[in-house]
């Protein structure tokens, strides 16, 4: 379960004031959807939730399955289990994609003392992810990212979060710059995901991407914290009714 | 031979190193020489500075060996090769032959002429192996002939302590036809230049120039090249890359001289570098002098750092961030070594690059 408690954070070495007292909590299990208006702090909850340099904690908490999350370095969170979906997936030149992504699983491995994975198992289990994801083998030899089309690098994204098995995922704007296609599979493959001990958030503008990945809550984000919360059927209420009712 | 010449400094203003062996040595106010200063660097009592050196050769039987008076470089540091190190080393591979290599280790301190002939349509594949001991000294004149469709695949592994003073030279003479591939890795010394010359004097011919350097602490390394074209149809593809961190300094310098004869010549010089500390320090000068109106000449350079997205990216994914860097900074230079025939010297490049990177 992750556990956020009042947290403060800065951006510009700490003048400037975005979260302000965030307090949300997602059980092993569930999925959260956070809504909210442009500069609301969407985004910056996921950078400091995975310690994003220049963002500072000024107050509050958070914690994963009980592993205090602010104290510890970004590789670290990662090991503990925690994955952020990117909004705009990294091209990572000259280096293929399974080359990084073998080199990050083993990291993390070894990171909570448990084997690595030998180089004839994580080929099987990556096939048959790929395959399922429809993502062909030519991909995987090509350097992350690098020429992916906008659809391309959000699958690439559930596939290393199908490979990585996090314990806690972010999705933040998973569905900018999607067509219709590309968000049913990438939701199909979010869907997948959804299990019993893992939490889920998804950070979005749009109730769209809620058509196909139904939350059990959705939270809104104005101005630093969560001002109000409800189910599924909530966040087609605030589509339709925008957020000026909730700002101040 | 007389050491004595005309720019022999008055005894007062020479340097220790130039004490030690009475010839002037090139410096900072040489223009060629303006980044890499050998005088201000090169302490009297350096191994080697006024001997032979004594490099060892493993080569394949399509090679002759002898020892004579090879052709002479020019230049400073040419004479003082040809002064201090006796007879050449000359290698010959004739007419025909193919798949001839040659290996040569032990470069290490003291002076080095060696000349190499690869004669009509032969082939050599040659690996010199550059490394001396602690305080040494070491000054290398390559004369290298590739004759009309002859090919020379040359590789260059270079891997001192921080206190050598390394110097090689290299002039290369192509014919019609002929084909060059080098490949260049360097760790740097406390002062080192790898420098090619290339006289394209056949037409058709084809050079691939590469090399890349990393170098840390307070090392320095230059590459220079200087091709000079005077044929038609030469095609010519340089890339260096470079990673300097701590107080490195890493010197390019690259200049394609197109002669007016040489029309149709396809030319392309990059030299992009990484600076990874805010006390290391580049030193960049690309130049084209064309006099042939039909060419594609064309030279780019960047000096950046690695992207802190990406890094954070991959650390997002779990990749600690030493290793994260490791694996940019592998990418960034490691395509350099693309085209290599040699899979296993390339993976050897490859591994020494991985070692120095996550030392």
């Amino acid at each position: 379960m992750l556990k956020i408690n009042s947290l403060n954070a800065s951006v510009d070495e700490g003048s400037k004031p975005i979260l302000k007292g965030l307090s949300l909590e997602i059980p092993a299990g569930e999925v959260h959807a956070i809504m909210g208006p442009n500069g609301a702090g969407k985004s910056t909850l996921s950078y400091v939730l995975t310690g994003r340099d220049g963002y500072e904690v000024t107050g509050g908490s958070a914690a994963l399955n009980g592993d205090d999350l602010l104290s510890m370095e970004p590789e670290e969170r990662a090991a503990a289990g925690l994955f952020l979906s990117f909004q705009y997936p990294l091209e990572i030149p000259g280096v293929p994609s399974m080359t990084f992504l073998r080199t990050a699983l083993n990291a993390q491995l070894k990171a909570r003392g448990e084997d690595e994975l030998g180089a004839p198992e994580f080929l099987k289990k990556a096939r048959a992810i790929a395959a399922q994801l429809k993502i062909k083998p030519d991909m995987l030899r090509r350097p992350l990212n690098v020429g992916f089309s906008g659809g391309e690098k959000k699958r690439m994204e559930i596939f290393q979060m199908m490979m990585l098995e996090p314990k806690c995922i972010i999705m933040d704007e998973t569905d900018s710059g999607l067509d219709v296609d590309a968000l049913r599979i990438v939701a199909d493959g979010v869907n997948a995901l959804r299990a019993q001990d893992r939490s889920m958030l998804i950070i979005t503008h749009y109730q769209r991407l809620l058509d196909y990945i139904v939350p059990d809550k959705v939270h809104v984000l104005v101005d630093g914290k969560i001002v109000a919360s409800g189910d599924a059927g909530f966040a087609k209420k605030l589509e339709a009714e925008g957020y000026d009712a909730y700002v101040a | 031979m007389t050491l004595m010449s005309r720019n022999m400094p008055k005894a007062r203003d020479m340097s220790e190193g130039e004490m030690a062996i009475g010839f002037p040595l090139p410096h900072r106010r040489n223009e060629a020489w303006k980044w890499t200063d050998v005088r201000a660097f090169v302490p009297g009592n350096a191994a080697g500075i006024s001997q032979e050196a004594n490099p060892q050769f493993t080569a394949s039987e399509e090679v002759k060996i002898s020892r004579g008076d090879g052709h002479k470089g020019e230049g400073q540091m040419a004479k003082l090769a040809h002064y201090f190190a006796g007879e050449s080393w000359n290698f010959y591979v004739a007419a025909g032959l193919k798949s001839a290599t040659l290996d040569i280790e032990n470069i290490a301190r003291g002076h080095s002429h060696i000349a190499i002939m690869v004669d009509k349509g032969a082939s050599l594949s040659m690996v010199e192996h550059h490394r001396a001991g602690s305080n040494s000294f070491a000054n290398i004149d390559l004369q290298i002939h590739i004759a009309a469709g002859a090919s020379l695949t040359r590789t260059i592994i270079h891997d001192d302590p921080a206190d050598v003073t390394r110097i090689s030279t290299a002039c290369i003479a192509m014919e019609d036809d002929a084909r060059l591939e080098q490949y260049t890795l360097s760790f740097g010394a406390g002062l080192t230049r790898f420098e090619t010359r290339v006289h394209g004097e056949g037409e058709n011919i084809s050079a691939v120039i590469n090399g890349t350097y990393l170098i840390d602490e307070k090392r320095h390394c230059d590459m220079t090249s200087h091709i000079e074209l005077s044929a038609p149809n030469a095609h010519i593809r340089q890339a260096v890359k470079g990673v300097v961190t701590g107080k490195a300094r890493g010197v390019f310098q690259g200049k394609f001289h197109v002669l007016q004869a040489a029309q149709l010549t396809d030319a392309e010089m990059r030299h992009d570098a990484l600076m990874l500390s805010d006390s290391c320090e580049i030193r960049s000068k690309p130049e084209l002098e064309i006099y042939a109106d039909d060419v594609a000449c064309a030279h780019g350079n960047t000096i950046g750092q690695l992207d802190e997205q990406a890094l954070f990216y991959m650390r997002q994914r779990g990749i600690p961030v030493k290793a994260a860097r490791a694996l940019l900074t592998q990418a960034f230079v490691a395509d350099v070594f693309d085209d290599m025939d040699d899979e296993d010297l390339r993976a050897d490049i490859l591994a020494k690059i991985t070692t120095w990177l996550e030392a």
